[in-house]
């Protein structure tokens, strides 16, 4: 079989398989270029070399240069795990527009280059990379904590937002085994109903948001034309994000609901929960009687809850 | 449909890649397609609806396992979680085979999610055959390994990819996917020729085929899986299987994929000319377009599973 013949200068100075590795690595995934990549300290320490020699490790064909042939590579990189990214975080680009996503995105990939086999957790901690970039973050690493809501919340509660919605969609689900429904709550006898817990469904996410999301995600998913509806004014918001029938569901909460379900999640007793939700909100107890009724009609049809946890098991 | 032995494996004949923009046209149509091709890597961590749909499509049709993260070029320790969920998916859905391909795909424990390039020397060679050896042991299957298109060429390899394939396959036993287009695309790149490379490979290795359309700069090709086959990879394509004896065959299209019913389309117009042409030769001028000299398409190995949200 004829292939192109070896170099025996380059063959008898070859470097070990790993080397050549973290070499090509560090050139093809520099942020500034194939150029810069082989200048940088990182692969000039595994293989000193100008960017005019690239010749010494990769040979050159009949139409391409060294440099172009491993720029195919470079370029690669960061194109395909930028589509990755926004593919994970749809309304996001949209809201920023294609330029600036990217922009974003290209910084989180050098801060944050993946490290997993797969690219279901490329985007993991991009919300992260926003509240740590922030450009209104403080001096003492925090976001001011006197200042309303702005521009930067909204980008991380929306990233916040998708990527529950992403852990949801693949996660733990339902589909496949019972959820509490009204009649097993309905037969809690009265003595017992303070003491028990409500178990949650693995699915069932609380997000607590700066800005009312779950509208504007809806606007921008239903836009056709890639219009972005106006965006919402600064107003906490709550959402659970579940998955029932393998479709991801959204649901806007008060409150109440939020603080309860909260509470119930991290374990509490069904009295403690209300209590603690109670509290928090100025509903009268009539009222409060009325509202948690129907929750919890609601939220056994939406199948929030997966067992009863008796007090023996409470922990 | 005849067997022909590849491994003991059969000839499931022409077979799709299953992408989730089709998910949903699959289960309400069940198309006629004689197998399918599904990306390990989308499937072997879902607990949601993606795993549910290839559990489904496994019950229906026949299925090949294909991977892009076991990395087995890499000099990075091999990935006993990867491979154990592998496993589970693999005992799962009973795949006919497991594949993956003949590269690396990051070191220093970062992930570039690319299909990179090996020098082909003693050394990487022995590295491979040995790591084929642990996941072979692994998975109690032996592997089939695919040869990706490539872009450059290394000064210090010392043997073609075609003797590094065909001493791979000797040393370990593993399956060769042999990928047409990318012999045709990597050719091209390293100004050879590919019809020696499909001479030169271990027919009776051979397992599975892919055919894929790819993107032409002129002065080099990038594997795109985004169109049409083109003749010459047609032409390729009968020279490997009047070799094989004919084996098991993928359309792959991984980039600006079209609805179901134009893919499927494809795949029997393929068929058609398969039984039609194969094995007499086929005449052929036309070759691929050169493409619009622009923004440069880049490989598409991979793809996301995006949510599915009410």
């Amino acid at each position: 079989m004829k292939h192109n013949l070896p170099n025996p200068a380059a063959v008898q100075s070859w470097p070990d398989l790993s080397v050549v590795q973290r070499w090509f690595q560090s050139v093809v995934t520099h942020p500034d270029g194939v150029e810069a990549g082989v200048e940088s300290p990182e692969a000039s320490e595994l293989v000193p070399l100008t960017r005019g020699e690239l010749e010494v490790m990769i040979t050159r064909s009949k139409r391409v240069s060294a440099r172009d042939r491993i720029a195919i590579y470079a370029n690669a990189y960061y194109a395909r795990l930028l589509e990755c990214i926004g593919e994970s975080y749809p309304v996001l680009k949209q809201t920023l527009g294609e330029e600036a996503f990217n922009g974003l995105a290209f910084g989180y990939l050098q801060h944050y280059p993946s490290r997993s086999y797969t690219l279901g957790h490329l985007g993991d901690r991009f919300a992260d990379y926003l509240n740590e970039t922030r450009p209104d973050k403080t001096d003492d690493g925090g976001a001011d904590g006197e200042r309303a809501p702005a521009w930067p919340d909204f980008l991380i509660d929306l990233a916040k937002l998708e990527w529950t919605i992403a852990l949801v969609y693949d996660g733990p689900g339902i589909e496949e085994t019972p959820t509490l429904s009204a009649e097993q709550i309905g037969s809690i006898t009265a003595d017992t109903w303070p003491q028990i817990g409500l178990r949650t469904v693995p699915c069932l996410h609380l997000l607590k948001l700066n800005f009312p999301l779950n509208i504007y995600y809806t606007e921008v998913r239903k836009a056709t034309d890639g219009a972005i509806p106006p965006l919402p004014a600064a107003k906490e918001s709550y959402i659970a994000v579940t998955r029932r029938d393998y479709i991801v569901r959204r649901h806007d909460l008060s409150p109440l609901q939020y603080l309860l379900l909260q509470a119930l999640q991290n374990g509490a007793t069904l009295d403690d929960a209300i209590a603690n939700a109670a509290a928090n909100n100025e509903l009268s107890e009539e009222a409060l009687v009325v509202a948690l009724t129907q929750s919890f009609s609601d939220w056994t049809r939406m199948k929030f809850f997966e067992t009863v946890v008796y007090p023996e098991f409470m922990g | 449909m005849p067997e022909t032995a590849r491994l003991g494996l059969p000839n499931l004949g022409l077979g799709l890649g299953l992408r989730s923009v089709h998910f949903s046209h699959i289960l309400e149509h069940w198309p006629e397609v004689d197998w399918f091709e599904v990306i390990s890597e989308n499937f072997m961590d879902s607990q949601g609806r993606p795993r549910r749909i290839v559990e489904q499509i496994a019950e229906r049709y026949p299925v090949v396992m294909h991977g892009v993260s076991l990395s087995i070029g890499s000099t990075d320790p091999l990935n006993f979680d990867y491979l154990r969920k592998l496993k589970s998916l693999a005992e799962s859905i009973a795949p006919k085979w497991v594949s993956d391909h003949i590269c690396w795909t990051g070191v220093a424990a970062k992930n570039t999610h690319d299909l990179l390039p090996i020098p082909f020397t003693e050394e990487t060679l022995q590295h491979v055959i040995e790591r084929v050896h642990v996941v072979q042991d692994y998975m109690e299957r032996p592997l089939v390994l695919e040869n990706p298109s490539s872009y450059v060429e290394f000064q210090g390899s010392t043997m073609g990819e075609a003797e590094f394939i065909s001493r791979l396959a000797d040393e370990t036993g593993c399956g060769l996917l042999l990928d047409v287009n990318n012999v045709y695309v990597s050719s091209f790149n390293h100004d050879l020729d590919p019809a020696e490379f499909i001479r030169a490979v271990p027919h009776d290795r051979i397992v599975q085929f892919h055919l894929a359309g790819h993107t032409n700069y002129t002065t080099h090709l990038i594997d795109t899986h985004d169109g049409h086959v083109i003749d010459p990879v047609w032409e390729l394509y009968h020279l490997a299987h009047q070799l094989t004896g004919g084996v098991s065959t993928l359309l792959e299209w991984d980039a600006s994929i079209p609805p179901f019913p134009e893919l499927h389309e494809e795949v029997l117009k393929a068929k058609h000319f398969m039984k039609k042409h194969l094995p007499a030769a086929r005449s052929t001028e036309s070759t691929s377009m050169a493409a619009d000299m622009g923004e440069e398409s880049s490989p598409h190995p991979l793809h996301y599973v995006s949510a599915e949200v009410e």
